[in-house]
């Protein structure tokens, strides 16, 4: 699927609005044939970086690359690359098939050719049927497939996706991840996929740049980045909660608030006295049924809340410090009727899970 | 009182606005043009549908076929003129945009009567247009401005420009700017952009100015009385001539129902599309 050689190549790029510094020294090469993500919450310059490669903003310092050939020459309509807009901006005049088949025209390609293209991208993203509907007559997901089939259709280098699915119900969002997925593993195109929701990029990426504020924060297979997210930010903003405050001790523990000393993998570079950040899982953490070679904790059960295929439990350290355990509803036990306000317990996780951030 | 009463009570001023000072007035208009004078002028009540056969004398057919010529002439000006002038304050206005709207709309607080009479004084034969054009020594003896089919149809064009502009603008601002840049995205060049995306995605407001346009236009009696002369006359003039200056009520009359009802017909048909084009949006 991905066969090497780069589709997009980002030097030093910033771009800035006035005294808005929307992008800052961006530096990332993507490959062809590669699902990559832009993670970042609203603001921090997800759109701007993909108005850039599409040719609608041009960068106010660095270079971009399409293909190996810098592009900031070329107008977007000779750019090879296609956009699907947040707001999927499908003509109203036009029906659905001539959506799809605007691209082609304008390329001039032959009728029949025109034909056989626009029916086969209508099929791929399951929309056969609906050619001849105005863009009115169609539901939300229905118009994300048009958009889709209306950019692939004239097979780009880069596909550049800005929040899709944004506009979705849940249902649908997950519906869409998928075949969206399946789409691009099918056709090969690479894709630049913008969102806000981490868990849309772990589970559809093959590689994640988290931004915050124009800059790249990391940058990652998700597997990286939710296993050793590098810095508060991309902890916090990937849904890593249970923080504990320490300092970094000789013995290579960490003790935090309540002079608890917790045994955690630290990074090479940690000192003594360093103030680091220790984090671990919710569903990492045992409750009870502690094993060998586990660190464990004791303290009370401050709230219990049912969640259905878990229970969610947080537990008080002392002195402020609290994690949230998720214990899965297994054979083991119901976990919904184990568990009273107030009871002392002890939690336990295996030192690998502990994550140390800075 | 239940929100429905209060809505129709809310009614009630426009109402009786609309059927006194204008339903009343078009009932005894109406009713006058199949009256008759007596030997002093003064318009009887009766039946004499006769007034509508010389509506239709050709005598008076190069006046309407003239009326509507000019008007059309002036829809397809004001287009030209107004919708790069829309675009522009709604693609490139920015933050200067409500000012630039204000400026359009500012020299409609002048009467009508006062800013076309100001172009007499630019066109007129000793006027400001021909002092330039003399002194730049383009021409010795005067070019004839008023009086010719153009000076009438630049007048309505000016009378008119902002209610081409209006609905155009506001279309164009109403429009996803995600749409242009769609159009590029997909290959299309500035013009072909504009060809298949801007001007599709903004009809409605182009049909809305011109139909705006285009029926003041057509009744209009000031432009040509002011900058032109017996071989531009409008409809708007006869009739103005037939209650002033001819004291024959009932004739003009007439002809003001038959350019009504002329019109009504635009109106419909312009109502029925974009009673349309609102249902289908909404849908
Ligand atoms: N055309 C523009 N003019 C001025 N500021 C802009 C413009 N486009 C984006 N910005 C600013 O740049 C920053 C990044 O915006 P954007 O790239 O849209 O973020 P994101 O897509 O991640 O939400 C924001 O602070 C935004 O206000
Ligand atoms: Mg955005």
């Amino acid at each position: 699927m991905i066969d090497g050689g780069e589709a997009i190549r980002f030097e030093s790029v910033s771009k800035r609005f006035g005294e808005t510094e929307a992008v800052k020294g961006l530096d990332i090469t993507i490959e062809q044939g590669e699902f990559f993500s832009l993670l970042g919450p609203s603001g921090c310059g997800k759109t701007t970086t993909l108005r850039m490669v599409a040719g609608f903003e041009q960068p106010s310092e660095g270079r971009i690359f399409l293909d190996g050939q810098p592009v900031e020459t070329v107008p977007p309509y000779q750019r090879n690359v296609n956009t699907v807009f947040q707001s999927y901006a499908l003509f109203e005049n036009l029906d659905v098939f001539e959506n799809v088949a605007f691209g082609l025209k304008r390329r001039k390609v032959a009728r029949d050719e025109i034909r056989r293209r626009v029916t086969a991208a209508l099929e791929l993203v399951q929309l056969p049927a609906r050619s001849d509907a105005k863009p009115r007559e169609l539901s939300g997901g229905q118009k994300q497939r048009v958009a889709l089939a209306r950019a692939l259709v004239n097979r780009p280098g880069v596909l550049l996706l800005d929040e899709p699915l944004g506009a979705l119900d849940l249902k649908l969002r997950r519906q869409m991840q998928l075949e969206l997925k399946a789409i691009q593993r099918e056709v090969g195109i690479t894709f630049v996929y913008v969102t806000h929701d981490q868990e849309e990029a772990l589970s559809m990426s093959d590689r994640i740049a988290v931004m915050d504020a124009g800059e790249v924060k990391q940058c990652g297979q998700p597997e990286d980045i939710y296993e050793r997210p590098r810095g508060e930010f991309v902890a916090g903003f990937i849904g890593i909660s249970n923080l504990l405050e320490g300092r970094v001790e000789d013995s290579g523990e960490v003790a935090i608030g309540n002079g608890l000393r917790i045994p955690a993998p630290l990074p090479n570079d940690c000192a003594r006295g360093d103030a680091v950040q220790i984090s671990v899982r919710p569903e990492k953490i045992a409750v009870q049924e502690i094993e060998p070679g586990m660190v464990s904790l004791e303290g009370r059960i401050e709230t219990r809340v049912y969640l259905g295929v878990s229970t969610q439990i947080t537990v008080s350290l002392g002195d402020g410090a609290r994690l949230v355990a998720l214990e899965q509803a297994t054979y083991r036990a119901q976990a919904d009727d184990r568990w009273e306000v107030g009871q002392r317990i002890r939690i336990g996780w295996r030192p690998e899970h502990c994550l140390v951030l800075r | 009182m239940s929100e429905r009463r209060f809505a129709s009570l809310t009614l009630l001023p426009g109402a009786a606005w609309l059927v006194l000072l204008f339903l009343v007035p078009l009932g005894i208009t109406l009713a006058i043009s199949f009256g008759v004078t007596d030997e002093l002028g003064n318009a009887l009540y009766a039946w004499h549908p006769e007034n509508y056969d010389r509506v239709f004398d050709p005598l008076f057919a190069p006046v309407l076929l003239r009326s509507v010529g000019y008007a059309a002439a002036t829809v397809a000006l004001c287009l030209l003129i107004g919708y790069p002038v829309a675009y522009y304050i709604a693609r490139f206005g920015g933050r200067y945009k409500y000012l630039l709207v204000a400026l359009v709309v500012l020299p409609f607080l002048v009467n009508y009567l006062i800013r076309v009479y100001a172009w007499t004084a630019i066109l007129s034969d000793e006027g400001l247009v021909n002092g330039v054009l003399e002194d730049l020594g383009l021409t010795s003896d005067g070019v004839r401005f008023l009086n010719t089919p153009w000076a009438v149809i630049g007048g309505l064009t000016y009378g008119y420009l902002a209610f081409m502009i209006l609905p155009i603008y506001a279309a164009l601002d109403r429009m996803n700017p995600s749409l242009i840049e769609a159009g590029k995205d997909l290959y299309a060049t500035g013009w072909q952009t504009f060809r298949h995306v801007t001007w599709p995605a903004t009809f409605q407001g182009v049909l809305a100015g011109s139909v705006l346009v285009f029926l003041p236009a057509v009744g209009d009696f000031v432009s040509a009385q002011l900058l032109g002369g017996p071989d531009t006359y409008m409809v708007g003039n006869l009739i103005q001539q037939q209650f002033f200056d001819a004291n024959n009520f009932p004739f003009g009359a007439a002809l003001t129902t038959v350019l009504m009802a002329f019109l009504l017909i635009f109106m419909v048909f312009y109502l029925r599309s974009a009673g349309r084009a609102a249902a289908e949006a909404r849908a």
